[in-house]
């Protein structure tokens, strides 16, 4: 899986969740609209329903005032004259109400100021016929009240309280419908917007569950790839350990098979050696009696060196150059094979951690040096060190052979200063030893770690061994070897070994 | 040495085998020195025809025996000798290059009686050879048992 389609998932689960929050809000938006919509538009309409109520209590009101104006007509009784008094008190304030309540409307205004004028008129009229009943005409009042029932006024109040209720009826079903269709729409975006929360809903789950079901492949493949990292670990550390014991086997083989043929070139040289003593005693004493010397020294030991003269000497001197070469050389290879021999044979030993009081060891290889130290005039100081857990005699070779060698290779006429440090970081004990010697090149820092390799000047026995049987030895131990030096300028090796070294560490190591 | 012991030297090396014959030589050992630089042809000779080791019966040995032979094993010649019963008795004086610890104590825990490791140095291993040669006089060697 890589990093490309997880972004995009990510951005595509951030999408979503801003998708499904702004549709929330919408959605809340979009309804308080409509719910104030719809409010409005029910207002509208309770507008149209009180405008019609006030328009028939109008006409109650005229009709009541009619009504008792006729019966104080008929029966001349005060109480229908209250009535009609009442009545006729409602009238006016009742149009003027009606006026108020029209005036959204231009047209129901225009209604309502028209209506007016008839119904004074009408009140006028009734006002007259009462007039006429209170003078005791009341045949006068009848007549002009029948005169005036079928008149303009009456006609007038009808035509326009029925275009009224028209209007208003018009406007209701209108504003109903309006109202209606706010409704409508509100539900239809409550439930777009529940659908498509739903569907957001759908698809984010469907995501969660995709990438978790990611997830879990990505652990399964992990899982399987650690214990297929174990298992080739596994396989290539014992790959290698085997190929190290068999280089440690073909080393010590090599070097044993190399030592047999050496015995006999030595064994024959000193045999040839032996020849060539009595080859040349017999050389001079033919030369001797070729010669007719008096042979006195004919009694001479076996061991005296033939007395040669000439060509005769020259030859021997020549054959005892030749062998004393082949000897050196042998001598030579045999360090050499004992060295190697010695290397495989320290590569097999067991390592054995304890815990060492590592300024007693130190002490312990000074005081093993103390007679070279004297010899070169030169001190080794030794600072506190960290104790650690390690193999003894490892690190008894490791110290000693360099502080051999820095009391080996100081600067001729200086006295030496050798210094012993150390100090401890994340669980690695580093020790430092530093001198005041020659140097060494910094070209030559790794060879000198390197088997049968010196550098500097060739003036101190040695078969370039020491170093990289330390370094082996520090790396078995877990730890690392390095030299900080320039020439004439002293060096400082530097070796960094765990502090807590089991036989664990080195295998998972090795 | 008093009774004839016959030395039985097992060296697949010529040189080598030269060498020791010279110096036990010089150091004055006249006794009879058969060489053999093989193993299988030593174990010939040692068990004899019918592998026994009866045909030397009553004889004095002393063996010489170089562990890295190429077509044997010293040790196993070692264990082999040790174990008949005619020829347990016989000394055996390993002569090697090998100077491994593990080694030289397996011939010793086999019954080996002397191992000396074979030194480079002439000078040395001529002197050793020469010792050897001085011990061989000195040493009784038993016959193989009866």
């Amino acid at each position: 899986m890589n990093t490309k389609a997880q972004r995009r998932r990510a951005l595509g689960q951030i999408l979503l969740l801003a998708a499904g929050f702004s549709v929330l809000v919408a959605i809340s938006a979009l309804s308080v609209i409509l719910v104030h919509e719809a409010r409005k538009d029910s207002g509208k309409v309770v507008h149209t329903v009180e405008v019609e109520n006030q328009l028939s209590t109008l006409l109650l009101q005229i009709r009541r005032a009619e009504s008792s104006a006729r019966g104080y007509l008929l029966t001349s009784e005060p109480r229908f004259l209250t009535e009609h008094e009442s009545a006729t008190a409602t009238i006016l304030p009742d149009i003027d109400k009606l006026t108020r309540l029209t005036s959204d409307n231009p047209v129901q205004t225009e209604n309502a100021r028209q209506l007016r004028p008839p119904v004074e008129a009408r009140l006028a009229e009734f006002a007259r016929a009462i007039a006429f009943v209170k003078r005791n005409d009341l045949a006068g009042g009848i007549a002009m009240l029948r005169e005036a029932g079928a008149g303009d006024s009456v006609q007038k109040i009808g035509e326009l309280s029925n275009a009224m209720r028209a209007e208003e009826d018009r406007l209701f079903a209108l504003r109903t419908a309006t109202a209606d269709r706010t409704q409508q729409l509100a539900s239809a975006v409550t439930v777009a917007g529940s659908g498509l929360v739903i569907a957001l809903l759908g698809i984010a789950i469907l995501q969660v569950r995709r990438s978790s079901r990611a997830r879990d492949d990505a652990e399964t493949q992990l899982r399987d790839n650690n214990i297929n990292l174990e298992t080739t670990i596994d396989e290539r550390t014992a790959d290698l350990r085997e190929a190290n014991d068999e280089i440690q086997r073909f080393a010590y083989i090599v070097s044993h098979d190399l030592r047999s043929p050496l015995v006999n070139i030595m064994g024959f040289t000193s045999e040839l050696e032996e020849l060539r003593g009595d080859i040349f005693k017999r050389i001079a004493t033919l030369a001797r009696v070729q010669s007719a010397t008096p042979a006195t020294a004919d009694n001479a030991t076996d061991s005296a060196e033939p007395v040669l003269e000439g060509p005769d000497k020259q030859l021997s001197e020549d054959f005892t150059e030749a062998l004393g070469f082949i000897k050196s050389s042998i001598a030579k290879m045999d360090r050499l094979i004992s060295a190697i021999l010695n290397l495989t044979r320290e590569g097999r030993r067991e390592f054995e951690p304890v815990r060492i009081e590592t300024r007693e060891l130190i002490e312990g290889i000074v005081a093993t040096v103390a007679h070279q130290a004297a010899e070169a005039e030169a001190q080794i100081r030794i600072e506190p060190l960290p104790n650690i857990v390690s193999d003894r005699l490892a690190l008894e070779q490791i110290f000693s052979n360099l502080i051999e060698n820095a009391l080996k290779y100081l600067k001729t006429g200086v006295p030496g200063d050798i210094q012993v440090r150390g100090r401890t970081k994340l669980g690695f004990a580093i020790f430092e030893i530093t001198d005041n010697g020659r140097g060494i090149d910094p070209k030559d820092h790794q060879r000198i770690f390197e088997l049968f390799r010196r550098a500097g000047t060739q003036d101190k026995p040695g078969q370039g061994i020491g170093l990289a049987h330390v370094r082996a030895l520090v790396r078995r131990l877990g730890g690392t070897l390095s030299v900080a030096s320039e020439l004439h300028n002293g060096s400082t090796f530097t070796i960094t070994l765990p502090i807590n070294w089991t036989i664990r560490n080195r295998n998972t190591q090795s | 040495m008093s009774n004839p012991v016959t030395i039985i030297m097992i060296e697949d090396d010529e040189g080598h085998a030269r060498l020791i014959e010279r110096n036990i030589r010089r150091s004055g050992v006249n006794n009879e020195i058969i060489p053999f630089t093989s193993g299988t042809a030593a174990l010939k000779y040692l068990f004899g025809k019918d592998g026994t080791g009866l045909v030397h019966k009553g004889n004095a040995l002393l063996i010489l025996l170089d562990l890295n032979l190429p077509d044997a094993s010293g040790i196993d010649i070692l264990k082999q000798v040790k174990d008949n019963k005619y020829l347990k008795a016989t000394p055996v004086v390993v002569l090697t290059t090998t100077d491994d610890s593990h080694e030289i104590k397996r011939c010793y825990d086999l019954g080996c009686n002397v191992y000396i490791t074979k030194p480079v140095n002439y000078e040395s291993f001529a002197n050793a050879i020469r010792q050897l040669g001085l011990f061989f006089s000195v040493i009784q060697v038993p016959p193989a048992a009866t």
